[in-house]
């Protein structure tokens, strides 16, 4: 009988095996029927974030010199050229440089920049056949970013984060659907309100 | 039903004698035309397999796949076909020269010397030997040499290992494939592809084998899955462990035959599923039914025609369900360990397949209407 039994455990256990087989392979049929989530990349591209730390951007003329952005710099990047001016009795920038090959985009050198001249840009796209052409001058960082949006060749699409809630695919998207949560100046506005909300008991409280 | 269906031999050899020809001369020319066929046929069924492979595996994982090279990347194949082609052809430098290119073609050849025996209609194949299944069975059977040829002339441990493993499972296996043909063979009394499909084809897909031999089908399928190393079992070229296992060194035409070789194994493997267990050529209805229901003769040459052209595609429809399923389970299961691979094959494959040929031999006995007497 223990053969017996031992026989009715074997089919069952292949019995079990083969049906759970057949739930995996309709999991992988349903996947086929869904809708590609592909960006399809020179065609369709993501919207970077607004917190996106691409190429950076450099205005000569704000530009006082101080390398502050050399000093907060993990690898001392950025070239600043400048002698002193005794006439105008200021250091006078002569150029300013900053190699993308090596700089690892923390945007520090934004953060600590003193008059505002640096900044970042949306600009990913830096290849190059020669490595040398990296390094971007004052010129190159002066030039003004190209927006996902505003290419005509281009269809935007919104990143994860930015789809309504429970959407995971940006393609169709209905016009002025909106992300999951509040926007920045929705949050804004609520903390102005409450803030004056505040003021206001305040000032009947003193009344 | 002696000579039903279209006998393109016969017309063209007559056509031949008419003209002044020797019947041994017009046989001479009518013999490489049916080759020629085939072989492009199977190699145009291993470009469609490979771009659908490439498209049904994009959608089991949400991706779009080949979409650049024509339409919907039909041209992917064609790509593929000319890149192999004109990639240099390397020898490793401490490899046997004879082995290592004889390997290839000893896993090449025996696929498309198979497919001499795979019907696609009544007299639509290129010989109806007699033992076809048996010569199936046998021809793939040389295939282990090959993978074991290869795999020992590369010098590369990975391929010895690919090797080995390739030629355990193909052995391995064999058994249990081989016995659940042979229900289906004693179901048929005889060893004929074409007999098989006609003993199937009386009353449409109630005659089916699958029906009656549900077992020697599932067991069919997954042996099958091993002998042509799909996902579950491919472990041989186990990518992460071994490489590519047998076919780590090779690169170029050989490599090209290697991967034309294991689509057209596939293939071949999906086509006499369809033969063994879905009826080969047959229609849902058997055509003879719809032909007295609609009163046309049989004899009717555009019926013959329909006929014939029907039975191709039923064919190729029944075996791309199974390449379909293949593809679908290699997106679902993963890869076996050697040693549930053969625990598969000798403990669980082979004994049921033998209860199942036991079995059919006793159903033969009892109920000779329904199991072929």
């Amino acid at each position: 009988m223990s053969f017996l039994k031992r026989v009715k455990e074997y089919v069952g256990d292949a019995f079990r095996a083969a049906k759970y087989i057949g739930q995996g392979m309709g999991v992988v049929f349903d996947h086929m029927g869904r809708r590609p989530v592909t960006v399809q990349y020179p065609f369709e591209k993501l919207i970077p974030s607004e917190r996106f730390r691409g190429r950076i951007h450099f205005e000569f003329d704000k530009c006082i010199a101080c390398e502050i952005c050399v000093r907060v710099c993990p690898i001392d990047l950025p070239v600043v050229d400048w002698a002193y001016n005794p006439e105008l009795k200021k250091k006078e920038l002569y150029s300013y440089s900053i190699d993308f090959g090596v700089c690892i985009f923390c945007a520090n050198c934004v953060e600590f920049c003193p008059t505002n001249c640096l900044s970042v840009t949306e600009d990913y796209e830096l290849a190059t056949y020669d490595r040398h052409d990296l390094n971007y001058h004052q010129v190159a960082m002066g030039r003004l970013p190209s927006k996902v949006t505003e290419d005509p060749m281009v269809t935007p699409l919104r990143e994860f984060a930015y789809l309504p809630k429970g959407v995971i695919d940006p393609h169709d998207l209905p016009a002025g659907s909106q992300r999951a949560g509040k926007r920045p100046e929705e949050i804004l506005a609520e903390m102005r309100a409450a803030k004056a909300a505040k003021e206001k008991e305040a000032k009947a409280a003193v009344e | 039903m002696t000579k039903a269906g279209i006998d393109l031999q016969l017309g063209f050899e007559t056509a031949l004698q008419n003209l002044g020809l020797g019947a041994g001369a017009a046989h001479a020319l009518w013999m490489p035309l049916p080759m020629l066929l085939l072989i492009i046929a199977a190699t145009l069924g291993v470009m469609v397999m490979t771009w659908l492979e490439r498209k049904i595996s994009a959608a089991a994982q949400q991706r779009i796949g080949p979409n650049m090279a024509g339409p919907q990347g039909v041209l992917i194949p064609i790509a593929d076909g000319i890149k192999l082609l004109t990639k240099e052809d390397v020898l490793p430098i401490l490899a046997d020269p004879v082995l290592f290119t004889l390997g290839p073609i000893l896993v090449f050849l025996p696929v498309f010397l198979c497919y001499l025996v795979v019907p696609f209609g009544q007299n639509l194949l290129i010989s109806n030997i007699a033992i076809g299944v048996f010569f199936l069975i046998a021809t793939s059977s040389v295939q282990p040499i090959g993978l074991l040829m290869s795999g020992y002339g590369s010098n590369n441990k990975y391929s010895l290992l690919g090797g080995l493993r390739a030629a355990a499972q193909s052995i391995s296996y064999e058994l249990p494939l081989a016995l659940s043909v042979l229900a289906v063979v004693l179901m048929s009394n005889g060893l004929d592809t074409v007999g098989i499909v006609e003993q199937q084809s009386g009353l449409g897909i109630l005659s089916w084998n699958v029906w009656r031999q549900p077992i020697g089908f599932v067991i069919f399928l997954i042996s099958a899955l091993a002998e042509t190393e799909r996902i579950p079992f491919d472990l041989p070229e186990a990518e992460e462990e071994l490489v590519a296992g047998y076919q780590t060194e090779y690169s170029g035409m050989k490599f090209a035959l290697f991967y034309l070789g294991s689509y057209a194994n596939l293939l071949l493997a999906s086509l006499i599923a369809a033969v063994l267990y879905l009826g080969g050529w047959s229609f849902v209805v058997p055509v003879e039914t719809i032909a007295a229901l609609a009163g046309i003769p049989l004899d009717n040459p555009f019926l013959q025609i329909g006929a014939a052209a029907l039975g191709i595609v039923m064919t190729m429809v029944k075996a791309f369900i199974f390449i379909f399923l293949a593809i679908l389970l290699r997106w679902t299961l993963p890869r076996v360990r050697i040693d549930q691979l053969l625990d598969l094959g000798w403990k669980f494959l082979l004994p049921v397949s033998f209860v199942n040929l036991l079995l059919t031999a006793a159903l033969k006995l009892a109920f000779p209407t329904f199991f072929g007497g």
